[in-house]
């Protein structure tokens, strides 16, 4: 990320600090992450990533550091005052509201007027594919549609900063799949700034185009995906490691005219 | 078919004394063996209209005690359990909302009544409300403690996140989600001060005289007519409340279980 050129639109966040009691959850952290870049936070479980988020967005206090977004200090603002957005690993939409009322939520919480609200949710909808469930319940939708509405939510208010906290952890492989790319599309599109925090280093190198690892405390930075790719922490090359094991494993017992093929030659062409 | 049954002998008891009640409020020279008044007269319900009526007074004070009661603890303990929710000492401090009930209500009226009277608080309705108020709004904290679960808390981040102010954060969140809690926190707090006697009798110092402490007094002296009308009287509300209530919750209800 230092190579690259920073806006001053971006987020800023130097000397960042939180701790529990006496345990430290992460300290000195600097990140400057320039408009509409996705940062792929890669960590273990419990590492501080949640954390990080919710420091960055205003719901816990930092216990030492500066966060800057769009060239102004929002560490001293409430949540609603920073136009940094946290997105749940749930879903979690209101679930006395349905589909359209869910997008609509903090649109009518700005007092939008009721035709521009309309056309934005129409577009919306149109653009996750929801068109036909604005009046569906929360409980009438599958996981992967009541992310797509949570999305939905967050980009109507079109936030200077999207914080996704493992936002596709709880969904099954092919839908999390879809959502990746639809996560891709829709951030590239509306140039979203986003921090997503992951485990899956296969979720980060696909939705990021920026890279850090959060452990121990520290989060290390990288300059380019080939950098993240190189650095053992990232765990890149374990699983390199694991799928050729698994392919030369396969030949070998079938053979290489059995029609058996590489996931890491057909599937995993992620540019490193 | 079951069901529909012993849903109609649910409403068959809860109806029952009700009508003996209106019956014998109405039942002139109503002797033993006969099995049904020899005559009626409905005198007694025209005079609860006239200004001035005891019984009608009386149950206009417990109406508008029992109201403020119900508002001021429900609203007191929505505010004061989310503090102790966000409190990280919120176990020991939800533990001092059981306090009031840990002694009899008569020793807790007699303890405070001191402080009352000292006050000049005793015999007036405020102090009776704000006695009142003292057991329901612990009670309203203990109940709608259950509201901050960590599904509400992650919803207020996320309305908060979204831009919404405190204000909005209950209007348009906590109040719609939590509206089957609070309506039974309402509900039952109404209940709690309409059908206290101990608190009315000490507190109130004969000066406020509350629907209970008609009923006592009607049923004491001996007259049938004015002990049914009066209790009928402090039955009726909080029947209509229950229908009205049922009905209200039903949807909440519905959608929490669907959920």
């Amino acid at each position: 990320m230092s190579g690259l050129p920073v806006r001053r639109e971006g987020l800023q966040v130097t000397g960042l600090a939180k701790c529990y009691a006496t345990t430290p959850v992460f300290e000195n952290v600097q990140i400057e992450l320039p408009r509409g870049r996705t940062l792929a936070v890669l960590g273990a479980s419990g590492c501080g990533k949640t954390t990080l988020l919710r420091v960055i967005a205003g719901l816990e206090a930092a216990d030492a550091g500066r966060v800057r977004l769009g060239g102004r200090d929002i560490g001293q603002l409430l949540p609603q005052q920073r136009q940094a957005l946290y997105l749940y690993q749930e879903a979690l939409l209101f679930p006395h509201l349905d589909v359209l009322e869910n997008i609509a939520f903090g649109l009518r919480l700005r007092r939008c007027p009721e035709r521009e609200l309309r056309v934005i949710c129409s577009e919306l909808l149109a653009e996750l594919e929801l068109e036909g469930l604005e009046h569906r319940m929360p409980e009438q939708l599958s996981g992967g549609q009541r992310q797509r509405v949570a999305f939905g939510r967050a980009l109507a208010v079109r936030p200077q900063l999207l914080l996704l906290d493992e936002p596709f952890g709880s969904l099954d492989a092919q839908t999390r799949s879809s959502m990746q790319m639809l996560f891709q599309r829709v951030a590239a599109q509306h140039g979203m700034t986003t921090v997503f925090v992951t485990h899956d280093v296969q979720e980060a190198l696909r939705v990021g185009n920026c890279f850090a690892v959060l452990a121990e405390g520290r989060l290390n930075s990288f300059a380019s995906r080939a950098d993240f790719c190189a650095d053992p922490a990232s765990g890149v090359a374990q699983e390199l490691a694991f799928w050729s094991q698994i392919a030369s494993s396969a030949q070998v017992q079938q053979g290489p005219a059995s029609g058996w093929k590489s996931p890491i030659d057909e599937k995993k062409r992620i540019p490193c | 078919m079951t069901r529909r049954a012993a849903a109609w002998l649910l409403s068959l008891i809860m109806i029952a004394p009700l009508l003996v009640l209106g019956l014998l409020s109405v039942a002139v020279q109503w002797r033993y063996p006969s099995l049904w008044p020899s005559a009626f007269h409905h005198r007694l319900w025209l005079d609860l209209l006239h200004d001035g009526s005891a019984l009608g007074l009386a149950f206009l004070a417990s109406g508008l005690i029992a109201a403020a009661v119900s508002v001021l603890a429900t609203v007191g303990g929505l505010c004061t359990s989310e503090r102790i929710a966000r409190h990280q000492h919120h176990s020991a401090l939800l533990r001092l909302a059981v306090l009031p009930f840990a002694v009899s209500p008569v020793v807790m009226a007699l303890s405070l009544d001191y402080g009352f009277i000292r006050l000049h608080w005793a015999g007036t309705v405020p102090g009776l409300i704000l006695a009142q108020t003292l057991f329901a709004y612990a009670y309203a904290t203990l109940l709608l403690n259950s509201l901050w679960s960590p599904r509400m808390v992650a919803l207020s981040n996320l309305a908060a996140s979204l831009g919404a102010s405190r204000r909005q954060l209950w209007t348009r969140v906590r109040l719609p989600l939590g509206s089957a809690v609070i309506g039974v926190c309402l509900f039952q707090t109404f209940l709690m001060s309409w059908f206290d006697f101990a608190l009315a009798r000490i507190i109130g110092a004969g000066r406020v005289v509350t629907l209970p402490i008609k009923v006592f007094e009607y049923f004491g002296s001996g007259d049938l007519r004015l002990a049914a009308a009066s209790g009928l009287l402090l039955m009726l509300p909080p029947m209509l409340m229950l229908v009205l209530n049922r009905k209200g919750l039903a949807w909440p209800l519905a959608h929490e279980a669907s959920a």
